[in-house]
């Protein structure tokens, strides 16, 4: 039995709507489990249901059934919460307070001493590089300095876990890469993190295991590599020829057809003889650019659960 | 606990120092207090009874008034504003953020209460009054009075919005303040208007008891101009207003703790 960080059994919640008090059922008993060490992404499509698990196992909403541990304690359990960071979707905080004051309020939450808060706090701010915006208040942050802030507090009491609700969002390229980074380091230095997002190239990048949610229920769960198929599903081709060639007889069997001047690209199909294409590209006056043969990927993957599910 | 209690209540400090109605507030109650100069000055050798009336009524008012407002806002908006999500995510129960955000607004008020105790006593002084023990004592009962407001509003805003909470909140003031005229009013009303009328002013704070001057406690009139009720009665009252907050702060935190926050 591998050593657990997270393990969520049958997790159901069914909300009311304030007026019709029709049933809304955001999780249909969802059941997945966080080895120690991993990185675990967590995706799916709005409305899927990955906030609502995230808050029922940081103790914000109260699950209707089922059961989860954090770090082998039951939720909602204090002890717990005290060995796990927490970043929240579209962080709200309190937008009187600078950074440091944000973090000197969480390090007092978690119980750190005030001369280890003040340490770790300056760390973090230089860390998340919010050192230039400390002495300005939270209001003045742009959404990507507030994710920066957020990703600061949750780190305030050196967590064994590390849940994060899209730590991407609002975050340009650079940000994402700097998350992307923070993200590998917290795993390197053995910690376990749980994050949720849209931005499959990084799940693919990153995790260890990876779970698919839509409407509620879980779809699929696993490591990347043996979530996607691994047989050819077509071949990605380019080459450059004429703009007046006739390629009437390249294309009739290619899909994603696409001609932009001189370039000519599209999609082979798996069982299409790529030898006797290529010849006749040559023969047509083509020159071959590229040659990529196309494996199943996580968008595709993702997509196809999706889909089935709705 | 202390820790994360006090955490909890320095930041409410913070937040409520940040609305400006407060510093609104602070100016009406300081102008009324100097406008009480003027108004003694039309009523001959009343100076420092005015005096003394505008300003604790104005700390009795104004200071309920913004107990009722702070309450109803602090909790309601962290909830609406989600900031409590990164807070109640952290080791801290829920009961702990209830009584911190209690206590922080308790804090504000106190500081309220404090300036507006020295604006009053700053009028007198230029009258050439010294400040006596039954007006102390008369300010001591109106802070009991403002905090036992503050912890009305927060239990009506743990399960409320803010306007309802507003609304029940100032109803139970009026109610709590009126308690005798209340009661006297009833006797000769029917059965059930009794009836009705007993089980209201059961499950209200006798806020009254916080603003006794004027009244007959005992067979005795009582007034912060003469003769006033002794410390053990406003330590009594203290105690009162201490049960009170304490039940409230409890029921609050009781349905805190059963709310999603989503």
């Amino acid at each position: 039995m591998p050593d657990l960080a997270i393990d969520v059994v049958d997790l159901k919640k069914t909300y009311r709507t304030p007026f019709t008090r029709r049933k809304v059922e955001a999780l249909r008993g969802v059941t997945f489990q966080v080895e120690r060490g991993h990185i675990f992404g967590f995706v799916g499509p709005n409305g899927a249901g990955k906030t609502t698990a995230i808050r029922t196992l940081m103790g914000l909403i109260r699950p209707t059934s089922g059961s989860a541990t954090i770090l082998g304690q039951k939720i909602p359990s204090r002890a717990a919460r005290f060995k796990v960071g927490f970043l929240p979707e579209s962080p709200y905080f309190y937008d009187y307070l600078t950074v440091s004051e944000l973090l000197d309020l969480a390090g007092r939450l978690f119980g750190v001493p005030a001369a280890l808060r003040k340490k770790r706090a300056d760390e973090l701010i230089e860390r998340v590089g919010l050192d230039r915006a400390r002495s300005q208040s939270l209001k003045k942050y742009s959404k990507g300095m507030l994710q920066r802030a957020g990703l600061a507090q949750a780190l305030m009491n050196d967590p064994e876990l590390v849940v994060l609700d899209e730590p991407m969002s609002g975050l340009d390229p650079i940000g994402r890469k700097e998350v992307r980074e923070l993200i590998l380091s917290l795993r390197d230095a053995g910690k376990t993190v749980f994050f949720s997002t849209h931005i499959l190239s990084d799940v693919e990048a990153m995790t260890d295991r990876v779970a698919i949610i839509a409407r509620g229920q879980l779809q699929d769960q696993g490591k990347p590599s043996q979530l996607v198929q691994q047989t050819i599903l077509g071949t990605d081709v380019m080459i450059r020829i004429a703009e007046d060639a006739d390629v009437a007889a390249l294309t009739e069997a290619g899909e994603r057809v696409r001609r932009r001047d001189d370039e000519l690209s599209l999609t082979l199909p798996a069982d299409a003889d790529v030898d006797a294409w290529i010849a006749k590209a040559h023969a047509a006056g083509g020159k071959i650019v590229q040659i990529t043969p196309r494996h199943e990927t996580l968008e595709d993957l993702f997509l196809r659960r999706v889909e089935a599910a709705s | 606990m202390i820790g994360r209690i006090w955490a909890i209540a320095l930041n409410t400090f913070r937040e409520a120092a940040r609305i400006r109605v407060l510093y609104g507030i602070i100016v009406l109650v300081v102008g009324a207090n100097l406008l009480s100069i003027v108004l003694g000055e039309m009523a001959t050798h009343e100076e420092a009874r005015v005096a003394r009336d505008v300003g604790l009524t104005g700390m009795s008012l104004f200071g309920s008034l913004t107990a009722i407002f702070l309450g109803v806002f602090l909790l309601y908006t962290e909830v609406q504003r989600r900031t409590i999500h990164a807070i109640v995510s952290k080791p801290i129960e829920r009961w702990e953020f209830v009584v911190g955000k209690y206590l922080g607004m308790a804090l504000v008020l106190s500081v309220l209460v404090a300036m507006f105790g020295i604006a009053m006593t700053g009028v007198l002084a230029i009258q050439g009054v010294a400040i006596s023990a039954a007006v102390l004592k008369a300010v001591v009962l109106a802070w009991f009075e403002v905090l036992t407001v503050a912890a009305i509003a927060i239990f009506f805003s743990s399960f409320s919005t803010p306007f309802m909470s507003g609304i029940f909140a100032l109803a139970m003031w009026v109610i709590g303040r009126l308690t005798p005229d209340v009661e006297a009013a009833a006797r000769t009303a029917s059965p059930w208007i009794r009836t009705l009328t007993r089980v209201t002013l059961e499950i209200v704070p006798d806020l009254h008891l916080f603003a006794i001057s004027g009244r007959t406690l005992d067979g005795e009139h009582v007034s912060v101009h003469g003769e006033f009720v002794s410390w053990g009665y406003v330590g009594l009252s203290g105690l009162h207003g201490l049960g009170w907050i304490a039940g409230l702060l409890a029921i609050a935190a009781l349905l805190f703790h059963r709310r999603d926050f989503v």
